[in-house]
């Protein structure tokens, strides 16, 4: 709530009359920079993931027992 | 060990029994006969958008009902019935009790429901399953909409009695030697999601009756021709509704913290981190709801506060999502039926997640509102976060409900093509919205793009329907006449016993 005051004043401050913004310009841009961020964090996740379900398949030939499965508990 | 399908009772003492494995079993026919209801109108409306022009529904009326019904019958009907038929089953044995702390008050918000369902089906109401005002009080027809209204209150009161009954039973009834901390997650799941549903249910049924009165002229609360104010609606529609979005993905969650560990051979990577995510879920989700309504007139100060809201999910969300890859890393994973369908749910939940912090950035909000981008993206979460949870859970909780195995060919294959379907259809949803096709529209020009993609996205429904409908097959020759599975461990991955013990101790009332 401290943060939204100083936001909006200084948001303000941009929209001086006489300045122009194309604003669909500058949506698609944030849109692409979102996205890009987005798909970036996204490939990392499901990167991890997917190597993750080939590497710690049970029928992968590196696959051994857990710690927890000779305690026969987890 | 109470099996319902072992040992056969009359269906009467099951439908009037006040035990708690018998209410689960009501409610999960209950959410599995809306499940084919509500997944047979989708795939209706995917057929009538395979071209422009009309198909086979003759107006778009009827098409509104058909969407509106949809949607009501698979949030309130399938999602939160399935949730209550696991919670139903497995609480009162996480957390070591005969039953629900009140059975009888159980029973009565499960019949709750059929009234419900009935008079949803019947009146087959048009006005979406938001029943924006003003078209819900002055245009929508009757009794259609005084119907739905009446089902809605229904179904909330049945809500609000189930969350109480849950959150008695965890705090309350729960064995004095287990502290709330060592509580499984998916019981810590129904508390929070339970909790969530108290606080915020009783405004939408106050709205519902506001609805209610200024249909039948009585008050005007939402009637601008009276001096009152839709957007009010909107407020006390969303109030409720964003934090159900939680109430409905929670459980989901908590179903992955009970099948992961059991198939990755390994403990949660972290229980702490896993309740603190859930208990920060359900405190953020009540400062999102207006989120849903930057297009309404809002100051720019109310957007950024319900902006920075929303977003405040992403970390809990986050925490949830690494517990999961950390406990499976290190295991030895086995991809049973439903450790496929957990796993796939994780990384739709992801994506889901993705298209959600693009939707909460206020600019961009404003051009995929009411588009097809917003249907693709709810209906990511929905089907591909908390309908895949739930999948899994039904098939990990087959052989407690049952006694018998599943086919596990058959589940995979579901699982297969629910997951490329799921792909098909809702990401590419997400493009079309950004092509500028508007929601909720029954007729659309004959644009090549827009064509070729509603052709895709009918395809991938078709291939999700397909693949529904192994799944019944599957389930009733299963249940029937499926192998007996050894019940201290159905998929042979060794650790503790299949579900608790203290069930064959439990007296059958």
């Amino acid at each position: 709530m401290i943060m939204i005051y100083p936001i909006n004043f200084s948001l303000a401050l941009e929209d001086d009359p006489g300045k122009y913004i194309n604003r669909k310009a500058e949506v698609w841009n944030l849109f692409y920079r979102m996205m890009t961020v987005a798909f970036v964090i996204g490939s990392v996740v499901s990167g991890t993931l997917i190597w993750l379900v080939w590497r710690f398949r049970e029928s992968n030939p590196k696959a051994k027992k857990t710690k927890y499965e000779e305690q026969g508990k987890w | 060990m109470t099996l319902e399908i072992q040992k056969p009772r009359p269906i009467w003492q099951i439908m009037f029994s006040t035990h708690h494995t018998d209410v689960g079993l009501l409610y999960l026919i209950t959410s599995l006969a809306a499940l084919f209801m509500g997944g047979t109108l989708a795939l209706a409306i995917r057929l009538e958008l395979f071209l422009p022009g009309s198909q086979f529904i003759s107006d778009s009326m009827t098409f509104n009902r058909m969407f509106t019904v949809h949607g009501t019958t698979l949030i309130f009907l399938f999602i939160l019935p399935f949730a209550s038929a696991v919670g139903n089953y497995l609480i009162p044995i996480m957390v070591r009790y005969k039953d629900m702390a009140y059975p009888k008050l159980n029973v009565i918000a499960y019949w709750m429901i059929p009234p419900a369902f009935a008079l949803i089906w019947l009146g087959f109401a048009d006005f979406t399953w938001n029943a924006y005002a003003p078209y819900s009080v002055t245009r929508a027809p009757g009794p259609a909409a005084d119907m739905w209204i009446l089902g809605l209150k229904l179904l909330g009161i049945s809500s609000i009695l189930g969350a109480i009954n849950f959150i008695v039973t965890i705090l309350k009834c729960k064995h004095p030697d287990l502290p709330l901390s060592k509580v499984p997650l998916l019981a810590w799941s129904y508390l929070t999601s339970s909790l969530i549903m108290l606080v915020a249910m009783p405004t939408f049924a106050a709205a519902l009756l506001m609805l209610l009165t200024d249909r039948l002229g009585l008050s005007g609360f939402f009637n601008p021709a009276m001096g009152g104010d839709p957007i009010a609606y909107q407020h006390l529609f969303w109030f409720t509704f964003h934090p159900e979005v939680y109430v409905l993905v929670i459980p989901a969650i908590g179903f992955m913290y009970d099948i992961i560990p059991r198939f990755s051979r390994k403990p949660i990577f972290s229980h702490v981190s896993g309740i603190a995510a859930f208990v920060l879920l359900s405190i953020v989700g009540f400062a999102s709801w207006a989120h849903h309504m930057y297009a309404t007139g809002m100051s720019f100060t109310e957007k950024t506060v319900f902006m920075i809201g929303t977003l405040s999910a992403v970390p809990a969300s986050a925490m949830h999502v690494f517990n999961f890859i950390a406990t499976m890393w290190g295991g030895r994973i086995k991809f049973t039926t439903p450790m496929m369908w957990a796993v796939g749910g994780i990384a739709l939940f992801f994506s889901a997640g993705a298209g959600g912090v693009v939707n909460s950035a206020m600019p961009l909000d404003f051009m995929t509102h009411d588009s097809y981008w917003v249907v693709g993206h709810f209906h990511l979460f929905v089907m591909g976060t908390i309908a895949f949870g739930s999948f899994g859970f039904l098939y990990y909780i087959f052989p407690f409900v049952t006694g018998r195995m599943y086919n596990e060919k058959l589940g995979k294959i579901h699982f297969i093509m629910s997951f490329i379907g799921t792909i098909m259809v809702f990401f590419t949803q997400h493009i079309l919205g950004l092509y500028g096709m508007p929601r909720r529209i029954f007729d659309y020009p004959p644009i090549p793009e827009w064509i070729a993609m509603n052709q895709f996205i009918t395809i991938g429904a078709m291939i999700i329907g397909i693949g529904m409908t192994i799944f019944l097959i599957n389930i009733i020759y299963s249940s029937g006449k499926g192998k007996e599975a050894n019940m201290d461990d159905p998929w042979a991955v060794g650790g503790e016993k299949y579900y608790y013990p203290y069930q064959s101790k439990t007296p059958h009332h």
